[in-house]
């Protein structure tokens, strides 16, 4: 028998559908798509295209060619990011670094744009992974730009100034008076006004961030407590409520001249959360939404999310769901967290919500029990009274 | 007065001789009746707007942008009915202070050695210990406590509304300890309304469903006899008190 090379005979059969394929490319000379110069939709326009990794995971291959185009890379080609795919079947792909040099120039350096300022910031701040020579531990745990950069592709630019389809209709126009290429223009518009408003409404930036952040365990692992406290403040009450512009996250921790990639912990004094810069932040004066305008020292000193798992475990309450390595981590991190001055207030705020529900439990015991044998005594009456 | 009318509206088919021989006793006067109104108004206001904020989110999420709306009028309602109520208190105040009614107000709701006896005695009738339930003067025991926890209620939510309401010229842990003490006390407020006053007036067998003497103020002799036999005894020995508490027919004395 001759000596079959399977390599071989995959290739083979997916040359042959590629060449029964390639009509098909030209479906792709649609207005709002980009030409697809690589040919990569040739295969990768098929909805069905994907498969199930070594993990069981499911992996979709499929690229909506409008959809992409309209995305905030779509101007890039795949290789760009994508580097390697250089053969078929891709067997030498790597994992995309939002930090390669794409080709496309930066128009104010001229130089070929790249995120790597942008991660390199990120790194410092208290989402990256730390330096080579003080790594953090559980790098798996620590989000990724695509863990909050969710590039929601599937969402047109309409509608991006101030929720308008109306006013992106009558600005784009102005635009095309001078801009003749209507692609060229609808990229621009949308890259700016996708940058004047919030991206996301304050329950989506709350969704987002406590996708981690209450994941109680994975914050311990990193000596950190679970945010699900933010929910007892009035700042959540009004993200509930869906009230515009109502404090989420973003508002406190990434203020007016503040950079997302480069959130600080609390204990930073260039954090917007640290005591010296809170005036500044409980006012956002100068920002598009200021929040207390009459804040003073003395009301932005106290903490904005109510205490959690540190003050409970400085005040003896230790908590049963960690082992003892993540109790010591978040323990050791309470104690520098937690003065003694905060640990004192927390524990007056406990005392009166007990002394309340002793008051509350031992009244209405009273009041309920008072007022049955009233009931039980007056129908006695009624009955012994003809 | 006008009032005594709607007391006697249904009992218009009854015989001349009967309706005349009928005396009604005054519980509360026309001024306390306004300033219970407004108070009550204020806290069914107040309860409904304040525990808006304990909604669930699944639930607002259907509100949409119509939740924003409702935010700010609920803002709006909760800090006008607070000021409304806290200005019944401080007439109520004044009342207590500088009316000739509400000094015999003040006077006959100070709490008494009394009181604690008729809690006993009435505690062992409540267990049939005892076959009589203590005669009770103007004001029983129930009354004095729901009094008392009504100012000090008031009192309460009010200094940590305003408080609240002026929250930037205060240290974070002062608004901290109001905001705990306003959502707890509410809790107890409404709880012991819903329990102590609420059976009061609408589950006790006679007054259901609904008592009226929010509306007319007084209350049969038969149920004056009834409730308070020692203040009926005070004022049939006294004439000055029976100007002041009896009222017969509509428009007479």
């Amino acid at each position: 028998m001759l000596p079959v090379n399977l390599n071989n005979i995959r290739s083979f059969i997916l040359a042959v559908i590629l060449l029964l394929l390639t009509p098909a490319a030209a479906v792709f000379s649609q207005s709002d798509t980009r030409a697809d110069t690589e040919n990569c939709l040739l295969c990768h326009r098929y909805p069905n295209m994907g498969r199930y990794d070594e993990s069981g995971q499911k992996r979709v291959y499929y690229v909506n060619a409008q959809n992409y185009a309209r995305s905030v890379h779509g101007k890039i080609k795949c290789k760009n990011c994508h580097i390697g795919l250089d053969r078929i079947p891709h067997t030498d792909v790597k994992k995309v670094d939002c930090a390669t040099q794409c080709h496309i120039k930066e128009p104010s350096t001229n130089l070929e744009f790249s995120h790597a300022n942008m991660i390199q910031k990120y790194e410092a701040s208290v989402h990256g992974r730390g330096t080579p020579e003080n790594p953090k531990p559980y790098p798996e745990d620590l989000p990724t730009c695509k863990d909050c950069h969710d590039n929601r592709m599937y969402n047109s630019f309409d509608g991006q100034w101030g929720l308008s389809a109306a006013m992106f209709n009558e600005t784009l126009a102005r635009c095309l008076g001078c801009h003749v290429k209507e692609k060229w223009a609808q990229d621009f518009y949308s890259h700016f006004t996708h940058r004047m408003r919030k991206r996301r409404a304050p329950a989506e930036v709350v969704r987002l961030c406590t996708r981690c952040h209450e994941d109680r365990n994975k914050m311990a692992r990193h000596g950190i407590e679970s945010i699900e406290t933010f929910k007892d403040t009035f700042h959540w009450i009004e993200i509930k409520f869906g009230v515009k512009n109502a404090p989420d996250c973003i508002s406190c921790h990434v203020p007016l001249g503040y950079a997302t990639h480069d959130i600080r912990p609390r204990t930073d004094p260039i954090s917007p959360i640290n005591e010296r810069n809170r005036v500044q932040t409980c006012s956002n004066q100068g920002g598009v939404q200021v929040c207390h305008p009459a804040a003073k020292a003395k009301f932005a000193t106290g903490r904005v999310h109510a205490y959690g798992t540190k003050a409970q475990m400085l005040a003896g309450k230790v908590d049963k769901e960690f082992d003892d390595l993540e109790l010591g981590r978040v323990l050791e991190r309470a104690e520098v967290d937690i003065s003694p001055e905060e640990l004192f207030r927390f524990k007056v705020l406990q005392l009166i919500k007990l002394i309340y529900k002793i008051m509350i439990g031992g009244t209405i015991l009273f009041m309920g029990l008072h007022q049955w044998l009233d009931f039980l005594s007056a129908k006695r009456k009624k009955r012994s009274s003809p | 007065m006008g009032n005594n009318q709607l007391a006697l509206e249904n009992e218009t088919d009854m015989p001349s001789e009967a309706v005349a021989a009928e005396r009604y006793f005054v519980r509360l006067n026309f001024s306390e009746r306004v300033q219970h109104v407004i108070f009550a108004g204020c806290f069914f206001v107040l309860v409904i707007t304040g525990f808006m904020l304990k909604l669930p989110e699944s639930f607002l999420a259907v509100l949409g942008d119509a939740g924003d709306v409702l935010f700010r009028y609920r803002r709006l309602l909760h800090r006008s009915a607070g000021t409304l109520m806290i200005l019944v208190g401080a007439y109520h105040l004044y009342y207590l202070l500088l009316k000739p009614a509400g000094r015999r107000w003040l006077f006959d709701m100070l709490p008494r050695f009394k009181d604690l006896k008729d809690m006993r005695d009435n505690l062992l009738y409540f267990f049939n210990i005892k076959k009589e339930p203590p005669e009770f003067d103007r004001f029983c025991y129930k009354h004095k406590i729901e009094y008392g926890a009504l100012i000090v209620g008031t009192t309460i939510m009010s200094l940590t509304g305003i408080i609240l309401w002026t929250q930037y010229g205060w240290n974070k842990f002062i608004v901290d300890i109001a905001a705990l003490v306003h959502g707890m006390e509410a809790i107890l407020a409404c709880l012991a309304i819903m329990i102590w006053h609420f059976y009061e007036i609408h589950f006790r067998p006679h007054k259901s469903p609904l008592d009226d003497l929010w509306i007319t103020g007084v209350i049969s002799e038969a149920e004056m006899k009834e409730e308070y036999m020692l203040h009926y005894k005070k004022i049939m020995n006294d004439p000055e008190l029976q100007k002041i508490f009896i009222k017969g027919r509509a428009g007479e004395k």
